[in-house]
């Protein structure tokens, strides 16, 4: 049993053709898969399926063995935008997901500090979100949704706004936050290099369907020096013929 | 021109319509019943407090300002609430509160004092209904429309809808919520006047009438002018509430 296993999940919206079609797809524990593909091929839909924000028209979606029916701790879920709360600090906007259902403990705030001090933001703690620049946005918003220590991580095109050399930090900020806990991650990127880079597994999607399935076998931990070398260049040309091969 | 410079020019130009106003008034002989010169509204409006003559009045409409704006503005509050979060209820009701709005309250002072009686019941009721709209309004904008990513946190964060309205809904409309309020104050104190017009016996509206009557101009414009400050100040005062509210989201430190 696969630790987060998809099976023949489709979904549809009344009256539309399926915008995610009869997808198989696991991830086993402490991997770190991502689904490539065009703007509106169904992505982000399959990603909030996982997440229990959707739920399938046919197909099971299971975590640990259990379905998935709504959203809960075990998942963290980091948006396309960083959805930051204006009105409250950093420290607190990390503390969220504590705060909604009591006073977070002095443990629960240590470990906050912890995680904000892993992502160098401890000197904005207590800054409120416009004062920080989008990467830093963008670094709360992960540790808001890895403060819960979930099980399984899902992104949505974290890094999208930010710019190169912002994204490949928080890229390599990423990877080490998540080795470090073993923690699962399902990541959505429209950008090949970012999949090739981060992902043990990289899924090529198109109008619905995976189309292909590509096993990324660079060393790891990976650094600069993997980003421009042949290997690399390689399984990038691939997804991306991979990519054209399932375009009409 | 700087800041300063602007706020010095403002003043200067107040003080010198002030002047002009009063050589007018003097070269042309006006009578003080058509338009008192401003020396003259200046030592009506200072007999007048200090002989106590005013305050009693200036008490009477801040207490019905007070009270007409506390009910009106919480009444908003709860029923925008309430509207923004249950889309069955919107469609239910809000025609009817759209034309309970559309009708002038003011035209409706005769009605209440039918069946409120003459005094301070009837002017907090207009009061109350005038500053309920803007505050409605709002907040049913700012809760009915919250960023539906946030939103998709919230479920994310498995929060129920009373965290949900509590933490998100009404902190994000909030800058609309106090904007609202600010138009609500203004309204307030017409409410207040206009009612004690036709409702009242005592309280600043009241008194315009009075001075009417006795054809006392000068009292009338006193009376204007500290209805004038009496609006500022509480303008001022909403400013102040909303810096202090929103000040995590003010752009410039």
């Amino acid at each position: 049993m696969s630790f987060l296993d998809m099976k023949q999940v489709s979904y549809t919206y009344p009256g539309w053709p399926a915008v995610v079609h009869r997808v198989d797809w696991c991830i086993e524990q402490g991997q770190f898969h991502c689904l490539v593909g065009r703007s509106g091929c169904g992505k982000t839909t399959l990603l909030k399926l996982a997440a229990g924000l959707l739920q399938p028209s046919e197909g099971v979606i299971t975590l640990q063995g259990d379905p998935v029916i709504k959203p809960g701790p075990q998942l963290g879920f980091v948006f396309q935008a960083p959805t930051l709360l204006e009105w409250h600090t950093v420290l607190d906007n990390v503390l969220l997901p504590m705060s909604l259902s009591h006073k977070p403990t002095p443990q629960e705030v240590a470990k906050a500090e912890q995680l904000l001090a892993l992502m160098g933001l401890s000197a904005c703690k207590h800054h409120y979100p416009r004062h920080l620049s989008g990467g830093q946005q963008s670094r709360v918003a992960i540790a808001r949704a890895l403060i819960g220590e979930p099980a399984i991580l899902l992104l949505d095109e974290p890094f999208a706004a930010l710019d190169a050399i912002t994204r490949e930090e928080l890229q390599d900020d990423l990877l080490t936050l998540c080795r470090l806990r073993n923690t699962t991650v399902f990541f959505v990127t429209h950008d090949i290099a970012e999949a090739v880079y981060l992902a043990d597994r990289v899924a090529v999607m198109d109008r619905g369907s995976i189309r292909r399935d590509i096993s990324v076998e660079l060393p790891k931990p990976r650094g600069r020096e993997v980003r421009y070398g042949p290997a690399f260049n390689a399984i990038c040309a691939q997804l991306r013929g991979a990519m054209d091969g399932a375009a009409p | 021109m700087s800041m300063r410079m602007s706020r010095f020019w403002a003043w200067a130009l107040f003080v010198a319509g002030l002047m002009g106003w009063e050589l007018l008034t003097r070269a042309l002989q006006l009578s003080a019943l058509v338009l008192p010169p401003p020396s003259v509204v200046l030592t009506a409006l200072w007999e007048g407090l200090r002989s106590g003559y005013l305050w009693p009045h200036i008490g009477q409409t801040v207490l019905e300002l007070v009270m007409g704006l506390t009910a009106g503005c919480a009444l908003g509050l709860v029923s925008g609430v309430v509207l923004g979060e249950s889309a069955c209820l919107r469609r239910l009701l809000l025609p009817y509160v759209v034309i309970s709005q559309v009708v002038p309250k003011l035209a409706l002072a005769p009605l209440f004092i039918v069946w409120f009686g003459f005094g301070m019941t009837s002017t907090v009721v207009i009061t109350a209904l005038i500053c309920f709209f803007p505050l409605m309004e709002n907040t049913l904008t700012g809760v009915a429309q919250a960023d539906p990513q946030r939103l998709e946190l919230f479920r994310m964060l498995g929060a129920n809808r009373w965290q949900t309205l509590l933490r998100l809904k009404i902190p994000s409309g909030l800058p609309g919520i106090m904007a609202g309020f600010r138009v609500a104050v203004v309204l307030a104190l017409v409410g207040s006047v206009v009612g004690e017009f036709i409702g009242g016996s005592q309280g600043l509206g009241a008194l315009i009438i009075a001075s009417q009557g006795m054809m006392d101009t000068p009292l009338m414009f006193a009376v204007l002018v500290i209805i004038t400050v009496l609006g500022l100040v509480l303008y001022q005062l909403a400013i102040v509430l909303e810096k202090l509210l929103l000040k995590s989201r003010i752009t410039t430190l």
